[in-house]
């Protein structure tokens, strides 16, 4: 786009972009001129207004979700291990403020998870989880035993938990992927359904259950 | 002119995190995502103007630089580069979506508005009418953003939202001095157009 040089000079000015010599010239002109004063005045206006309603930095929603799933992303892409305190996968959700630790921990020591992991790998022992932690300081270790049929996920260095607090575990007898809704239904030994995993319209991990996990 | 990419005293400077990322250590990595978020965030926000699609954008320029990384030589700053990959991101997106048309884009980009002017709105709780107008002209701005090409879009934020200094700006394109100034002037006439009556009205 072909534009005089003189507008230019007012972009330049606008913008700092100028040499002493050539600021102290410009604006000589400028004083001279109502009409060039009036633009630059606009000019700064439309500059102010923009810096004011277009923020150079916003939250970001969920923004630890947002970097355990890059780090998944990673993980998944480059074949590397995620780094101890930032992993991912299915139990990100686990990092959401509404379920507490110990929610956490009580919902992570499920036994006969195995059903479930059959529908999801080829050798049903062979399933690799993915853990989120949500705090840097906690260690988290699987156990699958293929004879018990069961898997218990352990978190190490969790903080003290109050002696009153109410603590629910549920037994999963096996699970259910439906792809077409990208969800994941538990049941329990009498095939109730006690929680679906999920993602919101935002596509942010959701977890349903039937039962108030916090007693 | 704030550097954009200037770490806190005390912080571990982007280069050094960008040796550690080039020897495979989403650690560093991880850190460079938290130090740089809120900004490429921003910034897919302003061009896509829709909350989901922005964060997934933003997520996206963030893996694409990962896997970039070892060929960065640091010869320009890692935000600059960062946001030169943002912005083939976003710039990739819009084509598949089709809506650049023209280069004008279509209104309905507008749909999904942030709360305009929210975070630019004097504390001290403004008075409801200027509140109201405050609010319009974010939303005016907004739409008025959504309307130019994404050049004109990438030199207009670079400048106004990043404070980038014309050879940053050259740079993060990359173009020359001559192309970022004649970008810089044609938008900022079209969005002078464009919110004409938000000053004439206001004048």
């Amino acid at each position: 786009m072909n534009t005089p040089p003189e507008d230019y000079e007012l972009l330049r000015w606008l913008d700092g972009e100028m040499n002493d010599a050539e600021q102290d010239a410009f604006e000589a002109r400028l004083a001279a001129d109502p009409s060039l004063q009036a633009e630059a005045a606009l000019m700064k206006r439309l500059s102010s207004d923009l810096r004011s309603h277009l923020p150079a930095e916003m939250p970001v929603p969920y923004a630890d979700f947002f970097n355990s799933q890059i780090q998944v992303r990673l993980a998944q892409d480059e074949n590397v291990q995620p780094s101890p305190a930032v992993s991912g996968g299915w139990f990100g959700w686990l990092r959401l403020p509404w379920l507490t630790t110990a929610f956490a921990t009580a919902a992570l020591v499920l036994a006969g998870l195995v059903a479930w992991q059959n529908s999801t790998t080829a050798g049903g022992d062979e399933l690799v989880h993915s853990i989120y932690v949500p705090k840097a300081g906690v260690q988290a270790r699987s156990f699958h035993s293929k004879d018990a049929r069961a898997t218990v996920l352990v978190l190490d260095g969790l903080e003290d938990m109050p002696a009153d607090r109410k603590i629910v575990g549920f037994n999963i007898s096996h699970g259910e992927v439906d792809e077409a809704l990208a969800a994941t239904t538990l049941f329990d030994d009498h095939g109730r359904a006690v929680a679906v995993m999920s993602k919101d319209a935002r596509n942010q991990p959701l977890l349903l259950t039937t039962t108030n996990p916090r007693g | 002119m704030p550097a954009p990419a200037a770490p806190d005293p005390g912080e571990v400077p982007d280069n050094d995190l960008v040796k550690r990322c080039q020897a495979g250590d989403t650690r560093a990595f991880d850190v460079l995502v938290s130090r740089y978020r809120g900004r490429i965030y921003a910034m897919t926000h302003h061009m896509i103007q829709n909350e989901t699609e922005a964060w997934d954008l933003a997520q996206e320029a963030f893996i694409k630089a990962w896997r970039a990384l070892p060929s960065f030589k640091m010869d320009s700053a890692f935000y600059t580069w960062l946001y030169r990959i943002t912005h083939n991101v976003v710039y990739d997106w819009l084509r598949k979506r089709k809506l650049q048309a023209d280069g004008e884009f279509d209104d309905s980009r507008t749909e999904h508005r942030i709360a305009a002017g929210a975070e630019a709105v004097p504390r001290g709780d403004p008075a409801p009418d200027t509140a109201l107008k405050n609010a319009e002209l974010g939303r005016r701005i907004q739409s008025a953003i959504a309307k130019l090409s994404p050049e004109h879009q990438q030199v207009i934020l670079l400048r106004e939202v990043d404070g980038m200094a014309y050879e940053e700006i050259a740079a993060a394109v990359p173009c020359s001095l001559g192309t970022v100034m004649s970008r810089l002037f044609y938008a900022r006439k079209k969005l002078q157009e464009l919110l004409k009556d938000c000053y004439e009205h206001a004048a």
